[in-house]
């Protein structure tokens, strides 16, 4: 029947217990017969783990791996660099601005059509009023007062 | 390896030469078979690509490393099938070979080497999976019980247990070997 310090054995050889502990085990290997037998085993086996042969992979296998990884979608951090890359990013630049100016310049044109087509729709409304008051080249003065001109007749003015 | 997160596969290049070996071994040991540690080592190492993002600093490297190896090759045992996607090229350098003990001089040191090889291999086999686990990395990569531990997510007592019951099983089966098949061959030479 072997004793507790037994599970010990093990670690006292590969050098894993604590000095305190390691004192325990040597007293009782001083005693116990048993115990002695089995890191005797144990020491000798190590021993011969130690000679036992290395697998070496071939060479071969380098390259498999590199161009399996090779062949693997890049990680972000490495896109992100690529995009940012000057040769890359004048170019990119330059479309930015290209396509800023342009939503600009679309941008107030349709804004500018849009207050065109407020105008022609505010004519048409008050179609009748305007021919009564002869009103001819309308600017955005003139709007004003045809936007106007439901009040202005309400309170009785020309 | 926070530059192989960012993709450098240069530095990839440089981790694989530094640790290719350990994890070889570790897969050899795990599985007693050539290719299929090659394939797992392959595995291993572009798993370990794949994933660099997760390590973070204060988590020692070889220990990071050998808990994706032992994951992976445990994962791998239990499946029991092993994938081969490459046929090897012809030529010695793509041959995985096994390196002679540096005492194997002569040719009854060298079947002695094999037989011992043997001998171990087939008690590695009669562990658990953890057990071979512990086993390997202690015996061939020389890891501290506490850096094993963090690879198998266990405690340190447990570790202790797990490595002294496979020290005393591998031991066991060689002195059974020595005492049977050693013994007597060498009384009747």
């Amino acid at each position: 029947m072997s004793c507790t310090v037994e599970d010990e054995l093990t670690a006292y050889l590969d050098g894993e217990l604590s000095a305190v502990e390691a004192a325990r085990v040597r007293g009782h290997l001083t005693s116990c017969s048993d115990c002695r037998a089995t890191e005797a085993l144990l020491r000798r086996t190590l021993s011969e783990l130690s000679a036992l042969a290395a697998f070496e992979p071939s060479a071969g296998l380098r390259r498999r791996v590199l161009a399996e990884v090779d062949a693997l979608p890049r990680p972000w951090p490495e896109r992100m660099r690529a995009w940012f890359r000057p040769g890359v990013l004048a170019p990119a630049g330059v479309v930015l601005a290209t396509a800023a100016v342009v939503a600009v310049v679309v941008g107030e044109r349709a804004v500018t059509a849009r207050a065109e087509q407020r105008t022609e729709l505010a004519v048409a409304e008050h179609y009748e009023l305007l021919s009564d008051y002869e009103v001819v080249g309308l600017s955005a003065d003139d709007l004003e007062v045809v936007e106007q001109l439901d009040q202005l007749q309400k309170e009785g003015r020309p | 390896m926070l530059r192989v997160a960012a993709g450098d596969t240069a530095a990839f290049a440089a981790l694989y030469d530094r640790h290719h070996r350990s994890v070889a071994r570790f897969a050899h040991r795990f599985v007693q078979d050539a290719g299929k540690a090659e394939e797992l080592t392959q595995d291993i190492f572009v798993k370990l690509y794949r994933h660099a993002g997760r390590y973070r600093p204060t988590a020692r490297f070889k220990t990071f490393l050998f808990r994706v190896a032992a994951n992976h090759c445990l994962n791998e045992v239990r499946k029991g099938e092993y994938r081969v996607r490459h046929v090897r090229q012809e030529g010695e350098e793509d041959r995985p070979v096994e390196m002679a003990a540096p005492e194997a001089h002569s040719p009854q040191r060298a079947v002695e080497g094999r037989e011992l090889e043997a001998t171990v291999a087939a008690a590695l086999q009669r562990l658990s999976e953890r057990e071979r686990t512990a086993f390997a990395l202690c015996r061939f990569e020389g890891m501290a019980y506490r850096d094993i531990a963090e690879v198998l997510s266990a405690s340190e007592a447990a570790v202790k247990s797990l490595i002294h019951r496979a020290t005393l099983s591998v031991a066991r089966a060689v002195e059974a070997w020595q005492a049977g098949a050693k013994g007597p061959a060498r009384s009747e030479a």
